[in-house]
């Protein structure tokens, strides 16, 4: 397979990042957006979860972005989308007027019905994402060159993207259905948008993954042209020594090292990093076998992932500046 | 708190072990891990989980668990020391059905349960509504309790976007019930005499009538068929609730937070604490869950100095293995991959110490339970995991920590 050309997340409008709990597809989203802004791009990040955890990843103690949304980076506005506010903000454009609209909206009997009416949270978070992606800084050119979505966890992914398809095929007419029928355009456009799966390189995330991109398949008709593969640990020993840890094991335990360890935490130490590495490698393999797309890696950082400079250290490698696995 | 007077207070005086957590953290994996030690101590243990991968079921070694519990094996229980008087079930909830069976349970005439059932709202309600799996999970826990047929239920909570869902989804379920939407969708003269309500009507009914006419769905009128129908139920639905919460929060009940070694995770953790602090519910302990540890224990040696000595392993490799091995390449090799580990040692202790201080300040136990070098997959794995756990004596498979690791103990607090 050829490698994939470095640009092609950025030429999309639209990237909804996804993946299970634990997988770090918050960091991901930070990290395409920051690679991004690097190449010029106006960036909006939008998060849609009801803690907000973006502002923090570019400055520890961030203020939160709210609806209106907060430059986080030079070029990277934050924002969360609260599916009460987009609601209030479609219906007064329906009727042209917010007074009433406001007003019903703060009410809490409403609220309450509204909490435990199912669907309508993911339809407008998206047409929210839709009127962003169509909003204009001047004639033909747009406000947000690329809007990237830290979605819902898997799972709850894959009904959040179905959404609008789901209305479109419920409804026969009507405002909403043609609205709906917008959003899912924009969804299915390959040229547009992507979905960004974002896997570990460990059983459960990789068996989640694969389970994923088959419901996306065959419920939602996003475009997928690769997953990312995080927090992938390094080969812990150079070549030829990669059975480093057993020859640690059979020095005698008693030889003289002096600073260093015995040879017995020496060996324990080296077969750990060889085990967990082995795992790594075992299943991005399975991954990238079972799906037949590209996976990209991204290192683990021993640092751990701290502000805008790891963000661009991922981004980059997430672009493709480190080789890509073929499938 | 020991290792062993934690045991007593999640294994072993409780009915129900609650495992918390934010998602990824291994919290299935914990949870049948208690179950075990716990039918290892004698009890009658049963696993609720909801884990969608359906790998519980594969690593207990039974074929597929079904909204009942499934006993597994005697066999396979005795071969890990689990005593006679001992078993473990596992069950993994299926909500519609869990849901589908309280209709069933409170609806006053077959006519209304079939009115509920076959209901727009309800179908959607019952798979959609926001918590229903959490209340479906709490219902299911409630009714096996009350059964008295296992002396420990451990709660593999759903990995919902706020941890704690579960606490309020029955809360939640009877307030939306009691609401004065709902009344008013049921009896519109109920309010007719207030001028609060009335101005509230209007403009919810002017809204409600808005998506309607957007929707092009019946909305209304499916919203109070179904609610009509749920209101002979709601006091069974009520009493059953704040029977579910009574349970939750009393004494029968021990939480247990299971968090991960990053950052992220130990401070939803710590938000997660708090919020169960809020709710009145007694925290027993926090796991945390693959730690990574130095070898034998205790704190990584500084290797800087270390440089020095790499001759000397370098001469041991080199006697060791003769002419033709790359001696000093391996020791530096050697040296590199130890410095590496003991910055991830470090990198997770300093990551998870306020979770600590906090955990510690507070009299609750905390433990952390070393990364394994490989998965979890089966039955032997969990009860490495339980050893790790309870200080117990892990079994001696293929994967057992090597030697110079630490012997699978949880580090005592």
């Amino acid at each position: 397979m050829t490698p994939l050309r470095p640009a092609s997340l950025l030429e999309r409008r639209l990237v909804i990042v996804t993946g299970k709990g634990g997988t770090g597809k918050t960091t991901v989203a930070a990290a395409l957006a920051v690679a991004a802004a690097g190449a010029g791009r106006r960036v909006l990040l939008v998060e849609v979860g009801r803690d907000e955890q973006i502002p923090s990843r570019f400055a520890p103690g961030g203020p939160p972005a709210g609806y209106t949304g907060r430059e986080v980076h030079p070029g990277i506005t934050a924002m969360r989308i609260d599916p009460f506010e987009a609601l209030g903000e479609y219906l007064a454009l329906q009727l042209g007027v917010s007074a009433p609209v406001a007003l019903v909206l703060r009410n809490r009997a409403f609220r309450q019905l509204m909490e435990a009416a199912p669907g309508w949270r993911e339809l407008i978070t998206l047409g929210k994402v839709w009127h962003l992606e169509q909003m204009r800084q001047s004639p033909g050119r747009a406000r947000w060159d690329l809007i990237v979505v830290d979605a819902p966890a898997t799972g709850h992914g894959v009904s959040f993207l179905s959404a609008p398809r789901v209305v479109v095929s419920a409804l026969r007419a009507g405002p909403l259905r043609r609205h709906a029928a917008q959003v899912e355009a924009l969804i299915e456009d390959p040229v547009r948008t992507a979905l960004l799966p974002v896997s570990l390189a460990e059983e459960l995330p990789v068996r989640e993954t694969e389970q994923l991109i088959l419901k996306v398949k065959s419920d939602v008709g996003i475009s997928i042209d690769r997953v990312v593969v995080n927090a992938v640990l390094a080969r812990p020993f150079p070549a030829g020594l990669d059975d480093l840890d057993e020859r640690l094991r059979r020095l005698p335990e008693a030889a003289p090292l002096g600073a260093l360890p015995a040879p017995g935490v020496l060996a324990a130490c080296a077969a750990h990093l060889r085990a967990r590495w082995e795992l790594h490698e075992h299943w991005a393999k399975a991954l990238a076998a079972s799906i037949g797309l590209p996976c990209v890696r991204l290192p683990y950082l021993p640092e751990g992932v701290e502000g805008p400079a790891s963000l661009a250290r991922l981004g980059a490698a997430l672009l493709g500046d480190t080789p890509a696995e073929a499938a | 708190m020991n290792a062993a007077g934690f045991a007593q207070a999640s294994l072993l005086r409780p009915r129900i072990a609650v495992c918390v957590g934010s998602g990824g953290v291994g919290k299935t994996t914990v949870a049948a891990a208690f179950a075990l030690e716990a039918a290892r101590r004698g009890r009658r243990a049963l696993v609720l989980t909801i884990d969608p991968a359906r790998r519980l079921a594969d690593a207990l070694g039974v074929g597929a668990l079904g909204n009942q519990p499934e006993a597994l094996p005697r066999e396979a229980l005795a071969a890990l020391g689990v005593p006679p008087e001992g078993n473990l079930s596992a069950l993994m909830l299926d909500m519609k059905r869990t849901f589908d069976d309280l209709v069933e349970r409170f609806a006053d005439t077959p006519e209304t349960r079939t009115r509920i059932l076959q209901n727009p709202i309800y179908q959607h309600v019952s798979e959609a509504l926001a918590g229903s799996i959490e209340y479906s999970a709490m219902e299911k826990v409630y009714e096996l309790d009350a059964q008295r047929a296992y002396d420990l239920i451990v709660v593999d909570t759903p990995p919902s976007q706020h941890a704690l869902d579960f606490l309020e989804a029955p809360q939640r379920l009877v307030e939306f019930l009691d609401s004065r939407i709902v009344h008013m969708l049921i009896h519109p003269a109920f309010a007719a005499g207030r001028l609060g309500f009335r101005l509230f009507q209007r403009g919810a009914r002017r809204v409600l009538q808005i998506l309607e006419r957007i929707s092009g769905i019946g909305f209304l009128e499916d919203v109070s068929e179904f609610l009509l129908a749920f209101e002979g139920m709601s006091e069974g639905f009520r009493q059953r609730a704040s029977g579910v919460r009574a349970l939750l929060l009393g004494r029968e009940t021990a939480f247990v937070l299971v968090a991960g070694a990053g950052r992220d995770s130990i401070e939803q953790a710590l938000a997660l604490r708090e919020r169960l602090a809020g709710f009145g519910a007694s925290l027993t302990g926090v796991l945390v869950n693959r730690v990574r540890v130095w070898p034998g224990g205790g704190s990584p040696p500084d290797l800087s100095g270390a440089e020095g000595s790499l001759g000397a392993l370098a001469a041991a490799f080199a006697a060791r293995e003769g002419a033709g091995f790359p001696a000093q390449a391996a020791a530096r090799a050697a040296l590199d991959a130890a410095a590496g580990y003991a910055g991830f040692v470090r990198r997770d202790a300093r990551e998870t110490a306020a979770l600590r201080g906090a955990v510690e300040k507070q009299g609750s136990y905390w433990g952390a339970i070393p990364e394994l070098p490989g998965d979890v997959h089966d039955l032997a794995g969990l009860a490495r995991i339980a050893g790790a756990i309870f200080g117990s004596q892990a079994d001696s498979g293929r994967e057992a920590p090597r030697a110079g690791e630490p012997h699978g103990r949880a580090a005592p607090a």
